[in-house]
């Protein structure tokens, strides 16, 4: 009962102080790649922590002995005091409810988003393939259209088959450094399966909507995924050209319909890049990477905790 | 052999490019210019693409004149406006590169980049 209510306590605070703590650090900005396994962190702490919550609500602990016959016969005995009383097995069907559903709504959730996302591909790719024209390089596609546009579609099979496409105007507006800065840009993504990154977080979001803490993460991933991106393509061209191949996309005519929203996020883009990006100190990457992986661990060790510690209970 | 999707494309550009209806024929003695290929393929592949929409057809006496359904600029606006109107984690495709800004913006990061680049060297 004490482990189920440490569990769930830690799943509040996460709920609660997980969108503050993680929405401020300015470290992010210098390791957006750490960024994004912190928030993937905290989004997965907070299922175990509700999961094995649930689990720890519903079945009792017992004592560890070496007879396997003994421990069943413990388990059982166990099980039936605490479904015995009204109280406990309420608690017990309240944990095994919580458990059950938060798993498979989020699975579900994800699921999902990602079968959607690759059926949606699926019909831009089949387009694509008539529409298109081959691009100045391979794995790259252009696209006639009055309006510099970039963007990637990832491929079906894990390894092979992402494409780059430009419009027209894009390969039009970029010298040859420029081009190349957003060629990296795009293939980072592909090569860090963004798309898995993104998908992941937009079905937990969806999953939960009210969530602040996924919320949060799924606004921060998407940001954290270009600054990712921008790092990757300014270590094969210059920052400078990065920057500049940017704001030439940027101040294009706009495409009809597009959406005009995000325009500051990616003004600070501009920006990061211009000042130039300090690389996280190794001190400060070993403290925060510690931090995640003590955001991550905390659910597992409180869940086994009792049962590593004293080495002779488990749940059943 | 070439792939079934290349012939889909080459015989779209073929008919793109005619900007008139035009016969399988037309499009088997174009296609014939670059590589050998049966009437017979061109046919199928380009009932193929009426069946899918993406060419109309009418008869004229025995045969079949074929036209494209929209133009080339027409899908490919289709396809960037899928691209950038999409939240981009729930789109076929990813996160498009940048946003427009607004001039005032623009015209301020430009200033910014510029001075970079004089104390860098670059210019």
């Amino acid at each position: 009962m004490t482990v189920a209510v440490v569990l769930l306590g830690y799943a509040a605070v996460l709920a609660v102080c997980g969108p503050r703590l993680l929405g401020a650090p300015a470290w992010m900005e210098h390791a957006p790649r750490l960024g994004i396994v912190a928030w993937q962190a905290a989004s997965v702490s907070f299922l175990a922590s509700l999961v094995l919550g649930g689990l720890a609500l519903s079945v009792p602990t017992v004592q560890v002995s070496a007879n396997l016959a003994e421990v069943l016969r413990a388990c059982v005995l166990a099980l039936r005091s605490q479904y015995a009383t009204p109280g406990g097995a309420a608690a017990g069907a309240v944990g095994a409810t919580l458990a059950l559903g938060v798993f498979v709504r989020c699975a579900y959730s994800v699921a999902a988003t990602m079968a959607s996302a690759v059926v949606a591909r699926c019909r831009h790719r089949s387009t694509l393939r008539l529409v298109g024209r081959p691009g100045p390089a391979s794995g790259v596609i252009v696209l006639d259209h009055p309006a510099p546009a970039a963007y990637c579609v990832p491929g079906l099979r894990r390894i092979a088959g992402g494409h780059v496409v430009l419009t027209s105007a894009a390969v039009g507006a970029l010298d040859g450094p420029q081009l190349r800065a957003v060629l990296a840009h795009e293939r980072a993504h592909l090569r860090a399966h963004h798309d898995l990154v993104t998908a992941a977080a937009a079905g937990l979001a969806a999953a939960f909507p009210r969530l602040r803490l996924f919320q949060a993460a799924r606004a921060h991933i998407l940001r954290l995924i270009e600054l990712a991106a921008d790092d990757a393509a300014a270590r094969s061209e210059h920052r400078l050209t990065v920057a500049e191949a940017l704001l030439a996309v940027a101040s294009g005519p706009r495409p009809a319909g597009s959406l005009g929203a995000g325009g500051s996020a990616d003004a600070d883009r501009v920006r990061r890049l211009i000042a130039g990006r300090r690389p996280l100190g190794r001190a400060s990457a070993a403290l925060s990477g510690l931090a995640v992986a003590l955001i991550l661990a905390g659910p597992l060790l409180i869940f086994a905790g009792p049962a590593m510690s004293t080495l002779n209970t488990a749940c059943c | 052999m070439p792939r079934f999707g290349d012939l889909e494309a080459a015989i779209m550009d073929r008919v793109w490019a005619a900007g008139v209806p035009v016969r399988v024929r037309d499009v088997v003695e174009d296609l014939q210019r670059e590589r050998p290929i049966a009437f017979t393929t061109v046919q199928t592949v380009m009932e193929n693409l009426f069946r899918k929409g993406w060419l109309r057809r009418a008869k004229e006496g025995r045969i079949h004149r074929y036209w494209p359904a929209a133009s080339r600029e027409e899908y490919s606006a289709g396809l960037v406006e899928e691209a950038l109107q999409a939240a981009p984690d729930r789109a076929a495709v990813l996160a498009r590169l940048v946003a427009r800004m607004p001039r005032g913006e623009l015209d301020a990061l430009r200033t910014a980049l510029e001075e970079a680049k004089e104390r860098e060297g670059l210019s």
